[in-house]
């Protein structure tokens, strides 16, 4: 049945009335109304997240209840530098807002108590870099999420860190106040690759906060590293490989380089100051991190993420399993059973406007998309796709489903993606060229 | 009354329509706040362009030496393209006017235009312009008009079209030392088209030149050439404003409307005669416009479900509008496999192409993409027979081929001495033949060169340009067709030819242009999960090749919650334009490639 919804789309010259012809009580009809009517964004601009979900309860009468598995992510804005590669919303802040800002995010977090029913599994806090801000203020923040939101027993707590800020006592504060993982920001042993990446810490620093964190009863840590900077030869990335399993973290994410538009490192190369390397060289290091670190007793799970048994990042397994989750604090993201939204960026509108920030960027995902966001995270990981789940997923888009299909049979074929133990997954060629097998799919 | 029929010529920029405006203004045809920039020049694009498309006719009147005079001022387009409706507008003059900018000199088409007059035989009066800017230097370039043209220097008549300043004694030479009209040499009715054009509410206005017999309203014409017959049903002079008349005698010119619905009807060039008292012969000098340049015209976006672009009905339409009033573009449906649905049409010359895309994008408020110009070839095949293709896919197999003839035009540079040099060589590597040079003054030469159209019809001028930092004109003429070693030179990508990439170019040449194309198709063409050989060949013989690297990593490192929407939309993206790439040989090719492929400059 199809049934019509009238809005008045406002221009700035004049108005004019926009009928939209849409299915009755479907997600897409809630998809169009949202992302098509320039008047509803707009609207959804100046309010908040309450408003967004008022107008879906009572003008289209959906529920959004989260998954069982739910995570929460805060963002911390504040950085001392911008690395060049960045493409995060981050401040370098003379202004010292930082106990504004805490004091802003603790009560958004209160007013967000009334939504947030179910148990919480999982907590990350990313940035900028949370390791700026004050051992004190981390002290009240980790106190507030206590008291206000429902944290399951066996919570996931990850706080990210930049090697240089971690102290002894932010080490304490964080691993009294409940975080029990740490992810730090180590891309490189090798000062020149460093420079270039416009990170400014000493190589020797990443060693030294592991040890903080460890003494304060964190045993959780993750290293994040870069690979394919320019400059960098094969053996500079064994070389910086060999450095983080010395380090015996119990968890490596190693991405290779990526050049995110409306970055400095994006200007630079598009100004032809950095080349990036060779992709086959870039081939044989991606190549050669799988296989040292699957000898070093690591599981590479996903795409960039390897981890010894029984400590991969739950919190990003939400991503990737299409899983919900609740942002916190200006320019974080969240979803919950299709909707998307992300809080203002700017850390101005965020102070001045609570105590749930103002949205933007609002889209209620339509089957057809929904279904392919779960195909793309879900292939990421390298268990891949369980096929009971791929066929729930395909059949959540019954128009695209039989092109899908015959593009999975194709690419099964061609050897870019293969089946293992009931699930579909990418080959370990496919892997190498993921952007371009699931391009197939979307 | 005495007449004077004249026309005005210059090279472009020179002041010609701000002349002709003033000397209607200072016959009093025009009261000054009446007097829009420009007056002659109807269309919006011409007036941005500065140029003179559609020629019309104005009649004033002016007093001298105690006399009245009629004089028709026939307009003429400015650009070489139109040569022959510029040498139709001339034959139905006794005199031009040869306006020369006085800060500038002569220039290229100050020489086209002068011989052509003389060619008809026109008196010529030379006018040294602008005289009022600081920069003007009327000496020097009555100096050049005397060593160029031969016009005695002392005959220049300065002035000024934008103060008016030298006007009179301007109109005082037309009435004194232009010529008046030949007599009659028949009873019988002959008038010359030199112009028309299409009105959206009186159908055809045709613009016509009495020389012999008369005409009135009622009258059945026919048109010589085409056989066509129809009725008079207004006619009149524009002074400059249209003024309607019963009948207009020798000599004089004028326009009429006639229940003309198609400008097809009607030839520049073609006689007017009575139906029922028919003269013997037409006037001398009718050709069929000749389209020597062709390109294709798509228009810009896609519907990629059925292939067919949306807005090709919307481009067929502008074209069928635009062709009621210039009938001298040719156009057929063309399919591109690149490129979808679209027309092949063919232009005079390179300026005539450039107004009439304007004019589709502007009139028809379309996006068109155009694919580079190429020239019409004359092949000639083994059996004896000639075929003309204005399309290298066109090509019959070579096997059945004795040889491929190109046009050539002859071409006229004006330019610093300092440049010649430069401009030799560039002529010298677009395979042409050195005729000779002259000097206009002691700083500025002529050079005269044969060079292949098709070495003309990119980039030459930009580049003449650009050599001459600017001062450097040319014009050039076609001919004749000359055969030359000319060769089909094949593209193929991953071992399959594409046809819409093919290309006919000199033996020569052929190694270096085929570099250059697939160096372009390498750089738009996306990496694929295997090698791609680009290859370019003469029949089956490989002249250069290329190759595009396999791609071994292309995976999104991080994608965690803030970038799901972003990666997917991405995909999405580069799925949709996936499909609108064409697939040959398993290699996806983008349309910028074809374009690029398209556009030859380097």
């Amino acid at each position: 049945m199809i049934h019509s919804v009238r809005n008045i789309r406002r221009r700035a010259e004049h108005e004019t009335e926009v009928t939209v012809e849409m299915p009755e009580n479907s997600l897409a009809s809630l998809t169009q109304l949202i992302s098509t009517d320039g008047a509803i964004q707009e609207e959804n601009r100046q309010n908040s997240i309450r408003e967004v979900f008022h107008n879906l309860k009572h003008r289209r009468a959906v529920e959004l209840t989260p998954s069982q598995q739910f995570g929460i992510y805060l963002h911390i804005p504040f950085c001392f530098h911008k690395c060049h590669y960045c493409d995060f919303y981050s401040i370098v802040d003379t202004k010292d807002r930082q106990r504004a800002f805490a004091e802003r995010l603790e009560q958004e977090i209160r007013a967000a108590r009334e939504w947030l029913a179910q148990p919480v599994q999982t907590i990350f806090v990313g940035g900028g870099t949370p390791t700026l801000l004050a051992a004190d203020l981390w002290r009240n923040l980790l106190t507030t999420l206590a008291d206000s939101l429902p944290l399951a027993p066996q919570l996931e707590f990850t706080v990210e860190a930049n090697p240089e800020t971690v102290t002894a006592e932010l080490a304490g504060v964080l691993a009294a106040g409940g975080v029990n993982r740490v992810s730090i920001g180590a891309q490189s042993f090798d000062p020149a690759h460093l420079k270039t990446l416009e990170r400014q810490h000493e190589p020797a620093n990443v060693a030294r906060s592991m040890d903080r964190f460890r003494h304060a009863g964190i045993h959780d840590l993750n290293l994040d590293l870069i690979f394919g900077v320019p400059g960098q030869s094969l053996e500079d990335w064994r070389a910086d490989l060999e450095s983080a399993i010395a380090l015996k973290p119990t968890h490596l994410s190693c991405y290779g380089l990526t050049y995110e538009p409306n970055t400095a490192l994006t200007r630079r190369k598009t100004m032809g100051r950095v080349t990036p390397i060779d992709d086959s060289i870039e081939a044989d290091m991606y190549e050669h991190t799988i296989a040292r670190l699957s000898e070093a007793g690591y599981e590479h799970y996903e795409i960039s993420a390897w981890a010894r048994p029984g400590h991969r990042c739950q919190h990003n397994l939400l991503y990737w399993t299409n899983a919900d989750w609740w942002p916190f604090g200006p320019s974080a993201s969240g979803h919950l059973n299709g909707l998307r939204w992300k809080n203002v960026p700017r850390l101005t509108e965020y102070l001045d406007h609570g105590p749930l920030p103002r949205v933007q960027d609002v889209e209620f995902v339509d089957p057809a998309a929904r279904s392919g966001e779960a195909l793309m995270m879900g292939l990421r990981l390298r268990d891949g796709i369980p096929g009971e789940r791929l066929e729930r997923i395909l059949t959540e888009a019954p128009n695209v489903a039989s092109s899908r299909r015959a593009a999975i049979d194709r690419l099964v074929a061609q050897g870019s993606l293969e089946w293992r133990d009931g699930s579909l997954r990418l080959s370990d060629r496919g892997l190498l060229i993921a952007d371009s097998v699931l391009v197939e799919l979307i | 009354m005495p007449i004077r029929n004249f026309s005005i010529i210059a090279h472009i920029d020179h002041g010609k329509s701000t002349l002709a405006d003033r000397l209607l203004q200072a016959t009093k045809a025009v009261a000054d706040r009446d007097s829009r920039e420009q007056l002659l020049d109807a269309m919006d694009l011409e007036r941005e362009r500065g140029i003179t498309i559609k020629a019309s006719a104005v009649t004033v009147y002016h007093e001298c030496d105690g006399e009245r005079y009629q004089l028709n001022f026939i307009d003429t387009p400015g650009h070489v393209d139109f040569a022959y409706e510029v040498s139709r507008a001339l034959t139905a003059c006794e005199g031009a006017l040869l306006v020369v900018d006085s800060t500038q000199g002569v220039e290229a088409q100050t020489v086209a235009n002068a011989y052509l007059a003389v060619e008809n035989n026109l008196e010529l009066i030379p006018v040294v312009n602008k005289i009022d800017l600081p920069a003007a230097d009327p000496e020097r370039v009555a100096m050049e008009i005397e060593s160029v043209l031969g016009l005695p220097a002392e005959d220049c008549i300065y002035c000024s079209a934008k103060t008016g300043e030298g006007v009179v004694e301007l109109l005082d030479a037309i009435c004194r030392i232009l010529p008046p009209p030949r007599e009659p040499v028949t009873d019988k009715t002959r008038a010359l088209i030199f112009d028309s054009h299409y009105d959206d509410y009186r159908g055809v206005i045709v613009y016509f030149r009495l020389f012999d017999g008369s005409l009135k309203v009622g009258d059945k014409i026919r048109m010589m050439g085409t056989g066509r017959t129809f009725t008079i049903s207004e006619m009149g002079r524009y002074t400059p404003t249209p003024t309607k008349v019963n009948s207009l005698g020798p000599a004089e010119v004028g326009y009429l409307i006639a229940s003309i619905k198609t400008l097809e009807d009607v030839r520049v060039g073609d006689t007017i005669t009575l139906e029922r008292d028919q003269a013997d012969e037409p006037l001398p000098g009718y050709k069929e416009p000749q389209q020597m340049v062709f390109c294709d015209f798509y228009p810009a976006t896609v519907t990629a479900d059925t292939g067919k672009r949306g807005d090709y009905e919307d481009l067929r339409d502008a074209i069928e509008r635009l062709h009621i009033n210039d009938a001298s573009f040719t156009y057929e449906p063309q399919h591109s496999d690149a490129l979808g649905f679209g027309f092949r049409c063919g232009f005079l010359g390179l300026l005539h192409m450039d107004i009439v895309q304007e004019r589709l994008e502007r009139e028809g408020g379309l996006e068109i993409v155009q694919t580079a110009p190429t020239v019409s070839y004359q092949v000639e095949m083994s059996d004896g027979s000639m075929l003309e293709i204005h399309n290298p896919s066109d090509l019959p197999d070579l096997s059945k081929i004795k040889a491929i003839h190109e046009p050539i035009v002859k071409v006229e540079v004006i330019c610093p001495n300092e440049n010649i040099g430069d401009l030799m060589k560039l002529c010298d590597a677009r395979r042409g033949v050195y005729k000779g040079q002259r000097y206009v003054s002691d700083t500025r030469q002529i050079l005269d060169y044969e060079l292949p159209l098709a070495e003309i019809i990119y980039d030459f001028y930009d580049k003449l340009k650009s050599m001459t930092r600017g001062y450097g004109t040319m014009d050039y003429e076609v001919i004749g067709y000359r055969p030359d070693r000319l060769s089909k030179v094949s593209i193929l990508i991953n071992g399959q030819p594409v046809e819409a990439l093919s290309l006919i170019c000199h033996r020569d040449y052929a190694e270096q242009r085929s570099r250059i194309i697939l160096k372009k198709l390498k750089e738009q063409i996306d990496r694929h999960q295997f090698e791609i050989p680009l290859q370019a060949a003469i029949g089956g013989k490989v002249i250069a090749r290329e190759s595009i690297k396999a791609v071994r990593k292309n995976v999104t490192a991080k994608c965690y919650g803030g970038d799901i929407t972003r990666k997917r939309k991405l995909l999405e993206k580069q799925k949709e334009g996936k499909k609108r790439m064409k697939s040959v040989g398993n290699v996806n090719i983008p349309q910028e490639a074809f374009m690029a492929v398209l556009d030859q400059g380097e």
